[in-house]
């Protein structure tokens, strides 16, 4: 929730174009492996999203990412490490709540060997 | 000063303008769907309580009784912007406080007590009052035929006014909207379908774009950044205002600005002297524009102007056509006599759009006329 609470009061910057475009903050709830806050940063060059989770020291590449506009269905695959170095490989399945919304949210569920849980994220 | 109107204009412009960086704007004509249910009518008869004479809409507010309840309910009736009611001769105290009338409006879908005013009639003569002529509102009926196009002493055409000259600006557009030529999909000024199942013929959209665009209109329009937000009239949408715009040549320095009388006192600069379209290095380079970043040259009579860099935080056109930051636009304006402009557009967005597209317009010379000062929330305060 630290994350969620950083951007609490700060101005949401509308962004019309692709939906997935922008920075995204919220939580996978119950990931012992990379805590609860998540963020993600995607981008549309025009015909794939690309992005990164938690950029930083050990920030995890987004390998898919795909919008599906019947329905707006997100899915999202990455692969990242356990805490002791084992591969771990996230699938995010969520819908864009909100769409035509300046804090359009992304909510659906995360998975990975490590467990699974709710997804939440709201456009930044 | 080879331009002398410039200076005085953009005087006057620069008292509330942000440059390019578009701090507000907008004519703020949204489609009324997105607010009314424009399939019904209802009609309303009271006592004036307050006239709000403030953009993006005028409001009257009355008191109504109704039968069976002892006390009057008051009732907000929304009108067109008072720039656009005041283009045709009404004023804010057109009606006062006590006076008598009778409404008949679309009802608001939220079923609140707020109607948009159709018909507006003071009891007392029967007069209808507040009527904006919009389209109707002719400036000059000419064709291309019509006196010849003004020009430098080079030969140029002049896109606007000559030194010495009368005033005037370009208005009227012969189009709001904007759709691929030879698509003809029916839709209202405002960009809003008579027939959602047509969006895919509007122009050649990827599938995501469509998706949202369908999302748009299903939403009657309602979440209008230039209407919800005041964010300027960028990209094509500048040459779908009837509020128009103005050209003023700075020939000493090689560029164009493009005044607007829908954004605020927002302005858009078409360089001219050659240099790429790109921000200051280190400085703004990075920054994406609500009007982009223009280059223009001259092609025979007609102006080509290539726009670039546009941010992804504004409707591009009336009716919410989704772009993205690799929106590149190739606008050509051709004054093919006094009176007429013709513009065309050439759109490129591989990050929304699967081929180019084209389409077009004219848009009327008011001769004489001063353009429009409009502010999107309220230019009385």
């Amino acid at each position: 929730m630290f994350l969620l609470s950083l951007t609490l009061g700060l101005p949401i910057i509308a962004q019309e174009g692709f939906p997935l475009k922008g920075s995204w903050i919220g939580v996978w709830e119950s990931n012992t492996q990379h805590g609860n806050d998540v963020l993600l940063v995607m981008n549309w060059d025009g015909k794939s999203v690309s992005g990164t989770i938690n950029p930083g020291t050990d920030n995890i590449k987004i390998d898919k990412a795909t919008l599906d506009p019947a329905g707006w269905k997100v899915h999202i695959e990455a692969d990242a490490k356990t805490k002791q170095g084992g591969p771990l490989h996230y699938v995010i399945d969520g819908v864009i709540e909100n769409l035509q919304q300046p804090n359009r949210a992304i909510v659906g569920t995360w998975q990975s060997q490590s467990g699974r849980g709710k997804f939440e994220a709201h456009r930044q | 000063m080879e331009m002398n109107p410039l200076g005085r204009t953009l005087a006057v412009g620069s008292l509330g303008v942000a440059l390019l960086f578009g701090a507000t704007a907008a004519w703020a004509h949204h489609a009324i769907q997105g607010k009314f249910d424009v399939s019904k009518t209802t009609q309303l008869s009271g006592i004036v309580t307050y006239v709000d004479w403030r953009n993006p809409h005028a409001h009257v507010f009355m008191n109504v009784t109704t039968p069976g309840r002892n006390s009057a309910l008051n009732w907000a009736v929304e009108l067109e912007s008072p720039v656009e009611l005041e283009m045709d001769g009404w004023k804010d105290n057109t009606l006062r406080p006590g006076d008598r009338i009778t409404v008949k409006g679309y009802p608001a879908r939220d079923a609140s007590r707020q109607v948009w005013g159709i018909d507006v009639r003071t009891v007392a003569t029967g007069a209808q009052v507040f009527q904006a002529k919009l389209n109707s509102r002719t400036v000059i009926q000419t064709t291309s035929a019509g006196r010849p196009t003004p020009r430098w002493p080079d030969g140029h055409p002049a896109l606007g006014a000559l030194p010495g000259g009368a005033d005037g600006y370009w208005t009227n557009p012969s189009k709001t909207v904007l759709q691929e030529d030879g698509a003809n999909i029916k839709m209202d000024e405002y960009g809003a379908l008579a027939n959602i199942s047509d969006a895919a013929k509007v122009a050649p959209m990827q599938p995501w774009a469509l998706g949202v665009y369908v999302n748009r209109q299903q939403r009657q329009l309602r979440d209008d950044p230039m209407f919800v937000n005041c964010k300027p009239p960028g990209g094509v949408r500048q040459y779908q205002s009837r509020l128009g715009l103005q050209f003023l040549e700075d020939r000493a320095r090689k560029r164009i600005f493009v005044l607007l009388g829908s954004g605020n006192h927002n302005y858009r600069i078409i360089y001219m002297d050659g240099r790429k379209p790109v921000g200051l290095v280190g400085g703004d380079d990075d920054n994406p524009l609500y009007y982009g970043r223009s280059v223009g040259r001259w092609e025979g009579d007609t102006l080509v102007v290539e726009t670039t860099g546009f941010n992804e935080d504004f409707w591009f056109t009336n009716g919410g056509l989704p772009h993205t930051t690799d929106l590149h636009l190739t606008e050509r304006f051709t004054r093919t006599s006094q009176d007429v402009l013709r513009y065309e557009v050439k759109v490129e967005d591989p990050g929304a759009y699967t081929r180019t597209w084209s389409a077009g317009w004219t848009m009327q010379w008011n001769g004489g006329g001063t353009l429009p000062i409009y502010f999107c929330q309220n230019n009385r305060q």
